[in-house]
């Protein structure tokens, strides 16, 4: 699990950062492919999403790979991959809007001093934007976070080798559903309570220098 | 390959049959979940250690597990248990759609009580102290004046929790509920054209989707309506 | 000075926030019809002073009488003393969901359990008496801040209370307004209002105080009629507040 929340999280990363980047540009393509990225996305269930690129990618490919060799009955997508992909970019269209909104948040008289301070608008993208805005962002990026970590448990459905996949293999032989199912809810409920109480010292270490003293 | 439009049309009313049961799973895990969210928000401002304390422990568990995990839990797992097949809740829990609308009911109100305290928590002390400085009692200030502010300041996020309940009723396809999902998923095993059906199925979702925003948005206009200086 | 039992008596109320000692030793007495100014600088106490007066803060030791009964922690002499005690905020605190007249209604048909239709005669009544009753159906936003002010004012007095108590009524308005709501003070001190007004208004303390009173770091200072506090102060500590805030 630990394997496709890393990956996952590096990507849903990546796509809302690109995504809040194209929104915010100038450019009005951009924008536009990013609005249709957000909408599509949070609009779509993750496991229709994961399912699409599961069969979709893999019928993609075996066509593909048909055409290179017509002996070739079935080419298989790695699940992980599909499923990572999937959730990835779901959970990065929300992701896109915090950025976003992070971006937006940082106080527009933050900006002017220092631009009137002569800092370039590099620096001032780099000493000021950026430290203000993880600092938004970080609560709900904790939550998107969060989410990764749950939809992870969907891609067992693809038949991922992960914590759910297996304990449906142990329940075969074992017979106690509700035992392996309330185990691997609390797999879970660690997984989740480790990323929140480090979200949460993360966010006692922002604020460390705005808070005022008592 | 091609994109095969006529199976779209063929597959069709299939599909749309599928979308009463996504509905009932909405509107009905929906409301049972508001009502378990109301009685958990209660429960968490009540100041009552023993009442505080298991609607957070409630709240954190239903909130650290994936959806999926408890739907299995009730549909596969409560089975195990002879005392729950004897109970007068048995006929409900014994079919998959009784099982998805009481996990999805449950877990939603877990998210939306920690909304609505979010509401709860963003009203103006000075409204309140300006109440208790009238007489009002401790209950009257939570009816007149709390309550109609919370509501309106927790609606984003509620409708933001009403689109995420939508797409979880898909993981009732899971459990071999016939909803959009799973009708989509049984099309997709005879036909083998995952693309036209996903794709179609999920515009249908993306359009139910963009429904419930604009309805969330005309109530937030109406809620708000005295926050804006022109009458 | 009235001759009958004082309307407020605070007895040696000490009050504490954790630590920090907000209040030290008070003592203070006001009669029927009196009009107190509080002054001094931030973090005085002045606002947990009047606070304390309508429950709104607890008071940690010593005793406070509102028109004879003691200010405890039953639920029932709280209510009664809210009853006669009214306050005004710095932020008006209007209810920004209910129309002006609501605003005005509420607290009658809830606390006093006054009938709709006299209620609403009650706030209209009061909303002329501070020169508003056009506003009645508009909700708070759409007023100005002075006008929010006379609205807080009028909801105040609606409860027909014996003692008002001013927060800093005028801190939080731009210059313009603040003589409109000064004004409407001034109308009700002459009306024979009992106030307790924490201000920074020093104009208006000295046209209308019966007595102003110094408080600093939780103490009262100095407590004279206007006309030998401002000329002759008595205190260094009150010397020193006053030529900083009358400097300019």
């Amino acid at each position: 699990m630990a394997q496709v929340f890393v990956a996952s999280l590096v990507l849903m990363t990546m796509f809302g950062l690109i995504g809040a980047g194209a929104k915010l540009s100038n450019n009005l393509v951009a924008q536009k492919i990013a609005s249709a990225y957000t909408v599509i996305f949070r609009g779509t269930p993750e496991i229709l999403v994961i399912l699409l690129l599961y069969f979709g990618s893999a019928i993609a490919l075996t066509s593909l790979a048909q055409l290179f060799d017509p002996e070739v009955k079935f080419v298989d997508v790695p699940p992980f991959w599909a499923g990572t992909i999937a959730i990835s970019l779901v959970v990065g269209s929300y992701a896109t809007e915090t950025f976003r909104g992070a971006f937006l948040g940082v106080s527009p008289g933050s900006i002017e001093a220092a631009r009137a301070l002569g800092m370039s608008p590099l620096q001032t993208f780099v000493y000021i934007r950026i430290p203000e805005m993880w600092r938004i962002a970080l609560p709900a990026f904790g939550n998107h976070m969060l989410s990764l970590v749950k939809d992870t448990a969907l891609i067992s459905v693809i038949g991922l080798n992960e914590t759910l996949f297996v304990a449906k293999q142990a329940i075969a032989t074992t017979n106690q559903p509700f035992t392996m199912y309330i185990f691997v809810g609390l797999i879970y409920l660690a997984f989740s309570s480790v990323i929140t109480l480090s979200v949460m010292g993360l966010e006692r270490y922002g604020k460390r220098t705005t808070e005022t003293a008592r | 390959m091609s994109f095969d439009v006529g199976l779209i049309i063929e597959s069709l009313p299939m599909m749309l049959s599928g979308i009463g049961i996504t509905l009932k799973l909405l509107v009905v895990s929906a409301v049972l979940g508001l009502l378990l969210a109301i009685v958990l928000l209660l429960m968490r401002i009540s100041g009552k250690w023993y009442l505080n304390w298991p609607a957070q422990a409630y709240i954190y568990v239903f909130r650290g597990t994936p959806i999926l995990v408890q739907i299995f839990i009730v549909y596969y797992g409560f089975p195990q248990f002879e005392f729950i097949r004897d109970s007068i809740l048995w006929p409900i829990l014994r079919e998959p759609t009784g099982c998805a609308i009481v996990a999805l009911s449950l877990n939603t109100g877990a998210y939306v009580s920690e909304i609505l305290r979010g509401g709860v928590k963003g009203v103006s002390k000075g409204l309140l102290e300006a109440g208790s400085a009238l007489g009002m009692s401790a209950r009257q200030k939570f009816i007149y004046i709390t309550t109609p502010i919370a509501v309106r300041l927790a609606l984003p996020a509620y409708s933001n929790d009403v689109v995420s309940l939508l797409k979880s009723t898909a993981l009732a396809s899971t459990i071999t509920i016939a909803d959009m999902t799973g009708i989509a998923r049984t099309i997709v095993a005879e036909t083998y054209a995952p693309y036209e059906i996903f794709i179609s199925m999920a515009m249908i979702y993306i359009a139910f989707t963009w429904v419930l925003q604009r309805t969330f948005g005309v109530i937030e206009r109406y809620l708000g309506r005295y926050t804006k200086r022109e009458a | 000075m009235t001759t009958t039992a004082p309307l407020i008596c605070m007895q040696d109320v000490d009050k504490f926030f954790g630590d920090f000692q907000a209040l030290k030793k008070i003592n203070l007495k006001i009669g029927k019809g009196e009009r107190i100014v509080v002054c001094g600088p931030s973090g005085s106490g002045k606002s947990t002073m009047i606070r304390c007066l309508n429950r709104l803060e607890e008071h940690s030791s010593g005793h406070i009488f509102i028109d004879g009964s003691e200010l405890t922690d039953k639920v029932k002499d709280i209510d009664a003393v809210r009853r006669e005690v009214g306050m005004v905020f710095q932020s008006f605190n209007l209810f920004p969901h209910m129309t002006i007249a609501k605003n005005l209604m509420i607290a009658q048909q809830l606390v006093r359990k006054t009938p709709k239709a006299e209620a609403r005669e009650i706030a209209i009544r009061y909303l002329e008496r501070v020169k508003i009753p056009e506003q009645a159906d508009k909700f708070p936003i759409q007023l100005s801040g002075g006008q929010q002010q006379r609205v807080a004012i009028a909801r105040a007095l609606c409860m027909q209370p014996e003692v008002m108590l001013f927060d800093e009524p005028t801190s939080a308005l731009d210059p313009e307004m603040i003589n409109e709501v000064l004004d409407v003070m001034i109308d009700l001190a002459n009306d024979g209002m009992t106030m307790i007004v924490v201000t920074h208004e020093m104009g208006f303390a000295r046209s209308v105080a019966d007595r102003v009173i110094f408080m600093d770091e939780g103490e009262i200072v100095e407590e004279a009629p206007p006309a030998s506090f401002f000329d002759n102060p008595v205190h260094e500590r009150t010397k020193a507040f006053l030529s900083q805030i009358l400097a300019h």
